[in-house]
């Protein structure tokens, strides 16, 4: 492996980026997979279609969109960058781009773990006299855990592949918004760069795998120990 | 059955690769070419069919046999690499244009009265151009930066993009104060104007380089490199090759 030094600052700053978004989008996916999968309202049909839009849109067209809306061009880019928190060009914007592309993958993970929920053990729970909020906590998300696992590990990993939005939208600049594959694509584009991109691919190949194990064997964990509760 | 047996075959037909007839050819070319190209395909004496994409893409698909019968590097480095990957060639490469970078604005901006300036009339924007490393204009541009003594001062204030062209559009839109892109594709781009010609020995020469890899490609840059051709290559804001 001949990684140099901007190599490891492009997987370091994929490493923040993945996990800040992975933090960040985890609340909110499992709120919305657990209102798609419990309740119906108006424009639900509408909602679960926002949330898969970024799936099927080709990453540029999202990349371009948030650069539309967050860029200097634009007000709210104008504002938030007035207020010293632009997001483009600037490793914040890859996080949103990162939440984003990720979130649909969440979202599924997260909404079918929640389907798959027998509502009579919550019934059950709150005819004992839980309020609600405890038999989200002590009987739901118990049982949901594996699903929210597989769900933050899709998140993590889709955000450390990330390239077409985030290059479009944050640029590739190195030590400040190269991330991994955009630094790949870089070796790509120089003559002779192409040991260079093999090990980085070799490390984004580690990277990947070893995020799968660990969420392969947190899930074992956490199934051992419902099992063992039961 | 005996349909989809046509069927097949057909599909079969669509599989294979054109073959190049009445001297027509397959042009695979720099981005920034487009423009010129596309008014150069409908008055040169044979068909083309032309593909756009970054120099390394180009070159890399040509290595590995992509079908093209004239291959135009914006970089005379990439161009080195495709010939010492033992691509057959037909001639040796020749350039067929040259180009200069300049500083843009939002249309309108006032000049720039000198280099160092820029600094000061960012004012905390970011300036445009193409990566560094791996987009040639990016290339130039940094060595402009080094050379005028501006590259410490702006390095952190950068917004680079993975084509020129993605540059030129952040400074059109307004999304960067300025820009640093390719003359030709300032000349092209109604809402920018040029602040400052960036000084042709401040980086390496910005030449296209042209390798034909078959007959037909052999006289396409013949073509590329004639008077009439040089002529629209002018009007578009490249350097002619001759005089």
């Amino acid at each position: 492996m001949n990684l140099d030094a901007a190599a490891w600052e492009a997987l370091i700053l994929s490493l923040w980026v993945a996990t800040w978004a992975m933090v960040l989008a985890l609340p909110l996916a499992l709120w919305v997979a657990w209102v798609l999968a419990r309740k119906d309202f108006w424009g639900k049909g509408l909602l679960s279609a926002l949330v898969h839009l970024p799936l099927v849109l080709p990453p540029v067209v999202t990349g371009y969109l948030l650069l539309l809306a967050f860029g200097r061009s634009a007000p709210l880019g104008r504002l938030l960058d007035n207020l010293g928190l632009g997001l483009a060009f600037h490793w914040s914007g890859a996080v949103l781009a990162a939440i984003i592309m990720g979130f649909p993958l969440m979202v599924r993970a997260m909404r079918l773990a929640i389907e798959a929920v027998d509502p009579k053990l919550e019934e059950a729970a709150a005819t004992l006299g839980a309020p609600r909020w405890s038999v989200f906590i002590r009987v739901t998300l118990p049982l949901i855990l594996p699903g929210i696992l597989a769900g933050a590990v899709m998140g993590f990993a889709k955000a450390m592949g990330e390239f077409g939005a985030t290059i479009t939208f944050v640029a590739n600049i190195p030590g400040q918004t190269q991330t991994l594959p955009s630094a790949i694509w870089t070796a790509l584009q120089i003559p002779g760069g192409e040991g260079q991109a093999l090990s980085m691919a070799a490390l984004a190949c580690v990277v990947a795998l070893g995020a799968v194990l660990i969420s392969e064997a947190l899930a074992r964990r956490v199934a051992a120990r419902i099992a063992g509760l039961r | 059955m005996t349909r989809f047996s046509i069927f097949l075959i057909a599909l079969c037909g669509l599989a294979l690769p054109a073959k190049a007839q009445d001297g027509s050819a397959t042009v695979f070319a720099a981005a920034s070419l487009r423009g010129v190209l596309e008014d150069l395909a409908e008055v040169a004496p044979m068909p083309l069919t032309l593909a756009f994409g970054g120099s390394g893409t180009m070159a890399r698909q040509v290595a590995t046999g992509a079908p093209a019968d004239v291959v135009i590097l914006a970089s005379a480095d990439w161009m080195l690499w495709l010939v010492g990957q033992g691509t057959p060639m037909a001639d040796a490469p020749r350039d067929v244009a040259r180009n200069r970078l300049v500083v843009i604005a939002a249309d309108g901006s006032a000049p720039l009265k000198q280099a160092g300036d820029l600094t000061a009339r960012l004012a905390g924007g970011r300036l445009a151009m193409g990566q560094r490393d791996a987009v040639p204009a990016g290339s130039y541009a940094r060595q402009w930066l080094i050379d005028a003594h501006l590259w410490d001062a702006l390095r952190g204030q950068l917004a680079e993009t993975d084509n020129v062209q993605a540059a030129l559009a952040l400074v059109a839109r307004g999304d960067a104060p300025f820009g640093v892109v390719y003359a030709s594709d300032a000349l092209a781009e109604p809402a920018v104007s040029v602040v400052w010609a960036i000084p042709a020995d401040a980086h390496d020469p910005i030449t296209y380089p042209a390798g034909a890899l078959s007959e037909a490609g052999a006289a396409v840059v013949d073509y590329l490199t004639s008077a009439p051709a040089q002529a629209v290559f002018a009007r578009h804001g490249f350097a002619p090759v001759i005089q």
